[in-house]
């Protein structure tokens, strides 16, 4: 059955847009800042696997680890250092900050890396899964299965950690937080970093999938954007489920409606959930 | 621009020249709007390298020979952040303010046919490096010339190839992109499998920014094609090329342009670029002797080498090749006054570097005859034409 392919692909391309969405959702919801620098973090994350397979022979699934903490340190330095002066300002400004910034971060890109095309291609690929007549690419279900860790990890932590309990209170309530002795200052830049380490990560992970250049960021920021609007903001479950919602609307669309409707699809999903259930499916009750 | 003015402000250049020197004469000056940032940056700056090693060249022999006099040349590169409406407004503001004398088109089939309507108007003799669809030089425009043939010159060998070298390719597969060029080739290529009694099996276009294409490459294998030919950028092909391999599909002849002639869509896609054939204006191998400043296909190469240290791909060799013509058409005229290189350039029947070089009643290029290639080993090889063949094409299984 090929719908059975047509589901696959639609589940892999979802993990994947689940795992790039989720910091973006996290920040959105916690900090309502809108981090127009998050798909550029992606990338970023790209690079760095891209360089530590090239140069140093790390694979770039290890790479999630070095990615994801170096690029904690830039979104925590990041919001301690200049968004935190303005996050309680409505929310076009700290829009437009993280806008100069990406401008800044993604051009500063191109002129180091050029804008050029680079691929990571792995000296031993992972074999194709066949289950009956549906074929699985090794390398993207592997990859896959490790953002959906990932991203459960991410639930945990938020769940169970006393830091990810103080990032939910901030998420409910910003004063009263502050009232039981949270440093909202620290668990901004915290939950900041938490984002961009996301975004690193879920960088490494597509490095062996994707063409890396700083000229895609615009294209994850995009799909980021409507898996949170379907999915719900500042939750881990919504990102979960907005992304795999995404990937198979996209994937049955484009198998339905030839592919350059896939992205008109996407869209129309997106008004019709605005209009329908502007919450999000999860709506903003799922705080973890 | 009325020329009045242009002369104007020569004299006025001239003038504030001290007199008396060797190299008194004011320079040449070409507008080049590219998009040196943005999506199609890589493009950009092959064309970037391709001006910058010919005005190198004419510089280092004392510049262009125009009458009794030698001008030296003078690129003005102003970037469009690959936003086609900036490339208009680019175009104008170098030949209004800049005064520029003449112009290189911006990338690609759709930004070379928005700006030459704004060097038709001030009547800037135009050459477009990159730009092969017809329908940009089917205005009945008088300024514009174009170096890459028709889009069918490319599909017709293809076809021929295929066809006559194997009798069990009946299956047709297109995935093209939803843009001017890559879609109007893939049309191209409908037209020459169809008159060869070729089935076209699937045709699908996919948008711009496109991250996936495993619902197409699964609508492909139920149509079960003997031949794919895919159609788009670098990207777009590196990631087509990967998914077809992720599903299994095996057929006999994987096709794709424009990317296989980068080397960086060797590199992107690794070993998987093995097998993938296409077509170009021109190629590393072929060997042509020219009247043009670099001489031949070989003393190019060479030159290339020295500056880039890499192989010069079709688009850089292009836009060298468009100032080479530009020059023999300047030469030939004996003056700057853009009406007379304008003639010049429409009635040029030279040999170059890059080929024979004769435009056609509409401005575009008719003389090229575009090598078919295939990756082996790692390497472009030329499989057609006979004369400079390197390898036999190679069906998979």
């Amino acid at each position: 059955m090929i719908y059975f392919q047509v589901l696959a692909n639609g589940l892999i391309l979802g993990g994947l847009y689940a795992c790039v969405a989720v910091g973006f959702s996290l920040v959105w919801g916690v900090l309502n800042v809108i981090n127009i620098l998050h798909g550029t973090f992606v990338v970023l994350g790209a690079y760095i696997a891209y360089f530590g397979y090239v140069h140093l022979g790390i694979h770039p699934f290890l790479s999630i680890f070095i990615a994801g903490g170096l690029l904690y340190g830039i979104g925590y330095v990041i919001q301690a250092g200049l968004v935190n002066r303005v996050v309680a300002a409505p929310v076009l400004i700290t829009l437009t900050l993280t806008f100069g910034l990406d401008l800044i971060l993604n051009n500063s890109m191109i002129v180091a890396f050029s804008a050029d095309y680079r691929q990571v291609n792995l000296a031993n690929p992972l074999p194709a899964l066949m289950l009956g007549p549906v074929f699985l690419p090794g390398d993207r279900v592997a990859a896959m299965i490790l953002a959906f860790l990932l991203t459960a990890l991410l639930w945990r932590v938020l769940r169970d950690s006393r830091i990810g309990r103080a990032i939910v209170a901030v998420r409910m309530d910003r004063e009263a937080a502050s009232l039981m002795g949270v440093d909202v200052g620290r668990i901004n830049a915290v939950t900041f970093g938490i984002g961009a380490l996301m975004a690193g990560a879920a960088g490494a992970l597509l490095s062996i999938i994707y063409p890396i250049s700083p000229i895609t960021a615009p294209i994850y920021l995009g799909k980021a954007f409507i898996v949170c609007v379907i999915g719900g903001l500042g939750s881990v479950p919504g990102a979960m489920i907005g992304g795999l919602a995404l990937g198979i609307v996209e994937s049955f669309g484009a198998y339905w409606f030839g592919p350059e409707h896939a992205l008109t699809l996407s869209f129309l999903l997106l008004l019709v959930l605005l209009f329908v259930r502007p919450g999000g499916i999860l709506g903003k009750k799922g705080y973890e | 621009m009325p020329h009045f003015l242009i002369r104007a402000a020569a004299i006025a250049a001239t003038l504030s020249l001290p007199t008396g020197m060797a190299f008194a004469q004011e320079a040449i000056r070409i507008g080049a709007p590219l998009p040196l940032t943005g999506p199609l940056s890589p493009e950009g700056l092959k064309q970037q390298r391709g001006y910058d090693l010919w005005a190198e060249k004419v510089n280092e022999a004392g510049g262009i020979q125009v009458g009794n006099q030698q001008h030296p040349v003078e690129i003005i590169y102003v970037d469009y952040a690959s936003n086609t409406p900036r490339a208009v407004q680019t175009a104008e503001r170098l030949i209004t303010e800049e005064e520029v004398n003449f112009l290189f088109s911006p990338f690609g089939s759709g930004a070379a046919k928005a700006a030459s309507s704004v060097s038709e108007r001030y009547g800037i003799p135009t050459v477009a490096a990159t730009a092969s669809s017809e329908q940009v030089y089917d205005q009945g425009y008088e300024y514009l010339f174009g170096t890459f043939t028709p889009n069918s010159t490319l599909t017709e060998p293809l076809a021929d190839i295929v066809t006559g070298a194997n009798a069990d390719v009946t299956r047709v597969a297109i995935l093209a992109r939803n843009d001017l060029f890559p879609l109007a080739i893939a049309e191209e290529m409908e037209r020459s499998a169809q008159s060869r009694d070729l089935e076209v099996v699937m045709f699908e276009r996919y948008a711009i920014g496109t991250m996936d294409h495993s619902a197409a490459v699964t609508q492909m294998r139920a149509a079960e094609p003997d031949w794919i030919f895919a159609t788009g950028y670098i990207n777009d092909l590196s990631l087509i090329r990967r998914q077809i391999s992720d599903q299994g599909l095996d057929p006999a002849v994987i096709t794709m342009i424009a990317g296989p002639a980068y080397r960086e869509f060797i590199e992107a896609t690794g070993d998987l670029a093995n097998g993938v054939s296409s077509a170009a204006w021109w190629h590393p191998a072929v060997r042509y002797e020219g009247e043009d400043i670099f001489g031949s296909t070989v003393a190019f190469n060479e030159a290339w080498e020295a500056k880039y240290g890499a192989e010069a791909d079709y688009a850089e060799a292009s836009a060298a090749a468009a100032g080479a013509i530009l020059q023999l058409a300047i030469e030939q005229a004996g003056s700057l006054e853009p009406g007379a290189v304008r003639d010049a350039l429409a009635s040029l029947d030279v040999e170059t570097f890059y080929g024979h070089v004769n435009f056609g009643e509409t401005g575009q290029i008719t003389t090229l005859e575009p090598p078919v290639f295939q990756i082996q080993g790692g390497r472009p090889m030329v499989v057609y034409p006979e004369a400079i063949k390197q390898s036999d094409f190679v069906f998979g299984d």
